[in-house]
């Protein structure tokens, strides 16, 4: 047990996803040993997140205004949608710079282990936009989990009776890797999912 | 393939071990209580990633020790592999293959393949189908990943079902449990599909080694009764078997929401083993029994073997005792073949010779 100020962040630290006791203490003793201003610093930046994040009106990603960049950006495609589990999943797909369309985050994906049915996810506001923004084409990127490939598979359902293209990204092998090193499961998935060239 | 090494530390009562067995076979010998099967339970918890004993993970920490850590260093065509697994106290389990976590735990059952000849065996056969199921299923895994793959996406895609049943019942939304019908039955079909292919496979092997165990006449055979599936072969068409269980999930969705769970299934199959016409459950001698139990166990170091092209790592709990003369020797002709691990608690019952480890008190020497 250390004195309670310090312990006192130890605690805080520990709850943290990833880090551990050992890492906890580390990050402690390495925050007592900074400057003041340093120190302000990191826990202004924290209280600033907190106050100005909020999510965007239309389509729940991360943002500081009332839309967010995507949503705020005319050149975006307003036709063409990708809905995705978490704000995170976003920053990754425009990485890759493939995507002019708008995004849609559910907010997690369908699990009654854990409570979570359509209704705890941002389904009905989905609808709500398809219409409103004259959507013509939806992408669903949910992770290639069971869970994640059911929540596909609903929206899907609930999508397609209104004459929506949905489709799926695309699951298979990691480019510049051998063959030999992909998993069985994946090599299942490539396969069955393969194009006619 | 064989164990090149073990360490363990705080696993039952062992506080901290190391071993570096034979490639041959190894007989661990101590009195009742030293901790014999420990060591092949932990063995075996490297490859299936549960105990052999049915014991809750927890309890594999010893009382004195915050968890349970397990190493195994393995000698495989594809190299040497690790295989480190710890086992907390409170909290989640870690399990590490060469260092990355595997993709999913079946992984292991394939890279690493056991099969285990326990005391207890005889309930495959006198028990209830779970076991049977539970067998067949794990040896599927163990011949080939990708069925193991699809077996735990079956299972998960079960326990959500069933969670969705058991929440809401009558007021289950309707579109919902449509989606996860059409997810158990595409994998519910490839399950039905992966055991029948098995049983298929293992019919030749399984009468050759009731021949071998047993001087009695009989046939061992197998049947596979199944409320949705009557009349499939593993030939049959993995769609046709999608739609037979999604039409049995239609049939029986009413009942699954007033019993708040999924009442058809491969989960609910019942895999039966057959001496000629009579089942080996109810209707066959204790010795006929005891006969089968083992013959199951040797068919799948068969298949085992022939589909690695090496033999997988035999575990042998105190079986000799319980054996006869006759049977001893069909389990006999599995020693010279690969890495065995016998464990008894008088050495004059193994009938055969091999690196001797005398086991006390939580060293082994």
């Amino acid at each position: 047990m250390f004195e309670p100020p310090v312990q006192r962040l130890i605690d805080e630290f520990a709850r943290l996803p990833g880090i551990g006791r050992k890492s906890a203490q580390r990050l402690t003793f390495h925050i007592l040993n900074i400057e003041d201003v340093d120190a302000s610093r990191l826990s202004d930046a924290i209280l600033d997140m907190k106050k100005k994040i909020r999510l965007c009106a239309q389509c729940f990603n991360l943002t500081a205004e009332e839309l967010c960049s995507v949503c705020a950006d005319l050149r975006r495609d307003p036709t063409v949608l990708c809905v995705v589990e978490r704000a995170q999943d976003i920053a990754v797909i425009e990485g890759t710079n493939q995507f002019r369309g708008r995004y849609h985050v559910l907010g997690g994906s369908i699990s009654p282990i854990e409570g979570i049915g359509p209704d705890e996810l941002r389904i009905r506001e989905l609808l709500g936009r398809l219409d409103h923004e004259g959507v013509t084409e939806v992408i669903v990127a949910t992770n290639p989990t069971v869970e994640g490939d059911m929540t596909a598979m609903y929206i899907a359902r609930a999508i397609k009776p209104l004459g929506i293209t949905v489709s799926r990204l695309a699951s298979g092998l990691p480019v510049g890797g051998d063959l030999d090193y992909a998993d069985e499961v994946t090599l299942g998935r490539a396969l069955s999912g393969r194009q006619e060239m | 393939m064989h164990l090149a090494w073990l360490r363990l530390s705080g696993f039952r009562n062992y506080d901290s071990l190391e071993i570096e067995p034979d490639i041959g076979v190894n007989i661990l010998v101590g009195p009742n209580g030293a901790g014999k099967t420990n060591i092949l339970e932990a063995i075996a918890y490297g490859s299936k990633l549960r105990s052999f004993r049915s014991s809750p993970d927890e309890s594999l920490v010893s009382t004195n020790a915050e968890a349970a850590v397990l190493r195994l260093g393995i000698e495989r065509a594809a190299g040497e592999g690790r295989i480190e697994i710890e086992l907390p106290r409170n909290g989640r389990r870690r399990v590490l293959f060469n260092g990355k976590r595997p993709q999913r735990s079946s992984v292991l059952a394939a890279e690493f393949p056991v099969v285990a000849f326990l005391p207890d065996d005889l309930g495959i056969v006198k028990g209830g189908p779970a076991g049977r199921r539970e067998l067949l299923d794990e040896l599927a895994s163990q011949l080939t990943p990708t069925t193991g793959a699809d077996i735990d996406q079956f299972k998960k895609v079960l326990r959500q079902r069933n969670s969705l049943l058991k929440q809401a019942g009558r007021s289950v939304d309707v579109m919902t449990l449509d989606v996860w019908d059409e997810r158990l039955a595409t994998f519910g079909a490839r399950v039905l599909l992966h055991r029948l292919t098995l049983l298929t496979a293992m019919a030749p092997v399984l009468r050759e080694s009731y021949a071998t165990v047993s001087s009695a006449n009989g046939v061992l055979g197998w049947r596979y009764d199944s409320s949705w599936a009557a009349g499939c072969t593993p030939n049959t068409p993995q769609s046709e078997a999608e739609s037979l269980l999604r039409e049995a999930l239609l049939r029986r969705r009413e009942r699954d929401m007033d019993m708040r769970s999924t009442s058809v299934g491969p989960h609910r199959d019942e895999p039966t083993f057959l001496l000629d016409d009579r089942l080996t459950r109810n209707q066959a001698s204790q010795g006929e029994q005891r006969s089968v139990a083992l013959s199951m166990r040797l068919a799948a170091y068969y298949l085992l073997e022939e589909r690695h092209g090496r033999p997988p790592v035999l575990l042998l709990d105190d079986v000799f005792s319980e054996l006869d003369i006759e049977r001893a020797d069909g389990v006999m002709a599995l020693m010279p073949r690969g890495q065995v691990f016998v464990s008894s608690a008088r050495e004059d019952e193994v009938p055969v010779g091999g690196r001797r480890w005398s086991v006390s008190g939580g060293t082994v020497t």
